[in-house]
């Protein structure tokens, strides 16, 4: 990593969700050109530019890259297509007829052509990855590449540089993106983490002495689908609950207020269903949840139509259990309750990831958060397939630059190599 | 710079509860532009006028049927509450621009999780055409295919087990710009017939043709390169141009339908045709011998696939007198494509 990355005196955009490239980004402005040589203005412009994109490619790597062609579209309309031949553009005097003032077309916006200057590095899977929002930085993306959490069409892939074609998929290892897009442990987490890996490690190593053991996760919760498997429900709401309690002792600030209110509210609603040993033994939890929380949303659903139907829709539940169960709990309390549960599942608390848990993005992210129209991202599996190469189109570049039309026009120049 | 970041900077800390937060859509101080009193008609105003900016489409309803475009004020007209203060109008195309340098780039809309479910639906449990759906939802064809293809690993994923990262998915999708999904009336998400510029109309041609002669959109693409078709063939919904055209000839809705379904039948039969006959010519060519260990393929090779100067990237085997270049300098050894 060079000195001064995100330098504050002379600024160099970058293309990472660093707060100090925030800062530089909200105060970066056109450098004045008056009394400069088209030569220093076309140098300066290059220098600035490069820095964003793709600055770990080498120079002669991406004078190679250049091109000087630039692809663009223009949407079409079919019922113009469809109702015009293109001769009403010759009639008149021969450039089409001249429309009355008041209904003069609005001219059509310029395509900002040279804002497409560097679509090549676009093309880059290091680059696609940051863009996907799957990397914290095109930096961090290339990392990521290298050590080989990437798979390209389902195959690792671990070139950086690695030119995506149309149609191509790129998949990144969740948990990496995870660790990438998350907030960062605070210390006490870091903590938490340092002594579960301690512990763990003393296990195995006692382990290994005795027997052949079988080799334990350091987790410290199931992963969410195997929680309502291979643990009965009672013992499930029981760790989280205990999750809930460890959560709330934390003297962590990054819980906000109203977090820490639901929480409250599910670790009563939990303890509250705990409570009745009846209902336990009769059908699972989680499916008397499930059961409930539809009931309940259903009858909702029904309330505004036809009030007086509401009354028998709670008796129509499969137990007499769940029958009680539905009246005692009232539909603010359920709906906390299953929010609650989902996001547990969802998001459990694990001092063994490298990012702090339960999962949130990290901070000055969303100033960055934008995905251009060439990917098609899918967050849930952490894939995204390259449509196409960027285009422009009339008023639109697809290539997020952060200088404006002016600054690529003299980058462009620049690498017309007539100097 | 703490200044800035502990200050006006502080609002980008946290994502904006159900919206974008982007540099431009902030002044100085920090404050939301379109949350200013003021203003507020202006920006509506402004609004407006940005909505007409935008590429007009149509959309087809299920039959085939062209409807008048629906755009996205429904969406746009929609009203974000915040739990303190007043409500949020929902952000305009200046407040979309993530560079305030750069005001040719915008944060485009994504698709929604519930408009991808969509689109898995009709494509994989419908059975509907993906140029169907791309012209029914308004998606380009390419996008739709990938959105089926990401949907289908997520299906495979559950099945597995993995785990899904949910929580991240819908932390970001909250912090875009996103298309949401109107069962009945769907919302265009982006130009679907959008006509790429060919290399060969980049240049401008003085060509004098005499005055009686109809000179239309075809001629002028056979000015341009003897090949070049006319728009109404490149675009990508060349289907939507016919409806039209017929729909402009007087034909009924019914007979538009079925002209439609027997021109699908008839695109669906020739691509049969021709899978077949690939089919067929590989049989042809290719000889398989079936060993107890392996299935050998013997297929002819041409000696000019090499191309002129012996290294054309087609060419088969090592070739005698033509030494490699890849340990030349500046030779890119890193693979083409993954398939």
């Amino acid at each position: 990593m060079r000195k001064r990355f995100h330098g504050l005196k002379r600024i160099k955009l970058r293309q990472s969700w660093n707060k100090y490239n925030l800062f530089n980004l909200s105060r970066v402005e056109t450098p004045k050109n008056t009394e400069r040589t088209f030569f220093q203005q076309k140098w300066t412009a290059k220098a600035l530019t490069r820095a964003y994109h793709g600055e770990t490619v080498r120079e002669k790597q991406w004078t190679r890259m250049f091109r000087r062609t630039i692809r663009s579209v223009v949407p079409m309309d079919h019922r113009m297509l469809a109702e015009k031949d293109g001769s009403e553009q010759a009639e008149g005097r021969g450039s089409g007829l001249e429309p009355p003032p008041d209904q003069k077309p609005k001219p059509f916006p310029r395509t900002p052509y040279l804002n497409m200057t560097y679509a090549p590095t676009e093309r880059r899977l290091d680059t696609a990855i940051f863009r996907a929002l799957f990397a914290s930085s095109t930096r961090q993306a290339r990392q990521f590449v290298v050590h080989g959490y990437v798979k390209v069409n389902g195959k690792k892939m671990i070139y950086p540089g690695y030119q995506l074609n149309p149609g191509d998929m790129f998949q990144v290892e969740p948990d990496r993106v995870l660790y990438a897009t998350g907030a960062p442990k605070d210390k006490f987490e870091r903590r938490a983490g340092r002594k579960m890996r301690a512990k763990y490690s003393k296990k195995t190593s006692m382990a290994e002495g005795s027997e052949d053991a079988e080799p334990q996760t350091p987790k410290l919760d199931p992963p969410p689908e195997s929680t309502s498997t291979d643990k009965t429900p009672k013992e499930t709401l029981q760790s989280l609950l205990s999750q809930a309690k460890e959560l709330l002792a934390t003297p962590s600030t990054s819980l906000t207020a109203k977090r820490k209110q639901d929480l409250r509210a599910f670790q009563r609603t939990v303890r509250r269903t705990l409570g009745r040993p009846a209902t336990l033994t009769a059908t699972s939890l989680d499916s008397q949840l499930g059961e409930i929380v539809a009931r309940m949303t259903t009858a909702r659903k029904a309330q505004p139509a036809s009030p007086p139907s509401l009354a028998p829709e709670v008796p129509e539940l499969s137990t007499p259990e769940l029958q009680a169960e539905a009246a005692t709990l009232d539909s603010t309390q359920l709906k906390t309750l299953r929010d609650a549960l989902n996001d547990a599942r969802e998001n459990p608390v694990d001092p063994s990831k490298p990012y702090a848990t339960p999962w949130r993005p990290r901070e000055w992210m969303s100033a960055f958060a934008f995905v251009p129209r060439y990917l098609e991202v899918h967050q849930r599996v952490c894939a995204a397939v390259y449509l196409r190469h960027p285009v422009a189109r009339p008023g639109l570049a697809e290539v997020p630059t952060p200088y404006g039309t002016e600054i690529n026009t003299l980058a462009h120049n620049w690498y017309l190599r007539r100097r | 710079m703490f200044r800035w970041l502990n200050g006006p900077g502080s609002v980008f800390r946290h994502p904006l509860p159900g919206s974008t937060n982007y540099l431009n859509a902030y002044d100085r101080n920090g404050r939301l532009h379109r949350a200013k009193g003021p203003s507020l008609e202006k920006t509506e105003q402004k609004r407006e006028k940005d909505q007409d900016e935008d590429d007009d489409d149509e959309e087809v309803d299920e039959d085939g049927e062209i409807i008048p475009k629906k755009t996205q004020k429904i969406k746009e007209a929609k009203i974000v509450e915040t739990k303190d203060g007043p409500p949020l109008p929902k952000e305009n195309t200046e407040d979309l621009m993530p560079f305030p340098l750069n005001r040719q780039f915008r944060s485009q809309h994504v698709l929604s999780e519930e408009l991808k479910d969509a689109i898995y639906e009709r494509v994989m449990v419908e059975g509907q055409s993906v140029r169907n759906v791309s012209a029914v939802l308004g998606v380009e064809m390419n996008r739709v295919g990938a959105v089926v293809r990401l949907k289908a690993l997520e299906k495979e994923w559950e099945k597995q087990g993995k785990p899904i990262a949910v929580s991240y998915a819908k932390a970001v999708l909250r912090m875009l710009p996103s298309t949401p999904y109107v069962p009945n009336d769907p919302i265009t998400h982006e130009s679907i017939n959008d006509l790429p510029v060919h290399r060969a109309t980049e240049i401008q041609i003085f060509h004098p043709v005499s005055e009686s002669r109809h000179f239309t959109r075809r001629d002028a693409g056979r000015v341009f390169d003897r090949e070049l078709k006319p728009a109404e063939d490149r675009v990508p919904h060349t289907e939507l141009v016919q409806l039209q055209k017929w729909r402009h000839e007087g034909i009924i809705s019914e007979e538009r339908q079925r002209l439609q379904r027997e021109k699908d039948s008839k695109d669906v039969q020739s691509r049969k045709v021709l899978e077949r006959k690939r089919k067929e010519r590989e049989a042809r060519e290719i000889k398989k011998v079936e060993t107890e260990r392996s299935e050998f393929r013997f297929q002819d090779i041409r000696v000019e696939s090499v191309g002129r100067n012996g290294r054309s990237q087609d060419g088969v085997g090592a070739r005698y007198g033509v030494p490699h270049q890849d340990r030349k300098k500046g030779q890119i050894k890193i693979p083409r494509r993954v398939a």
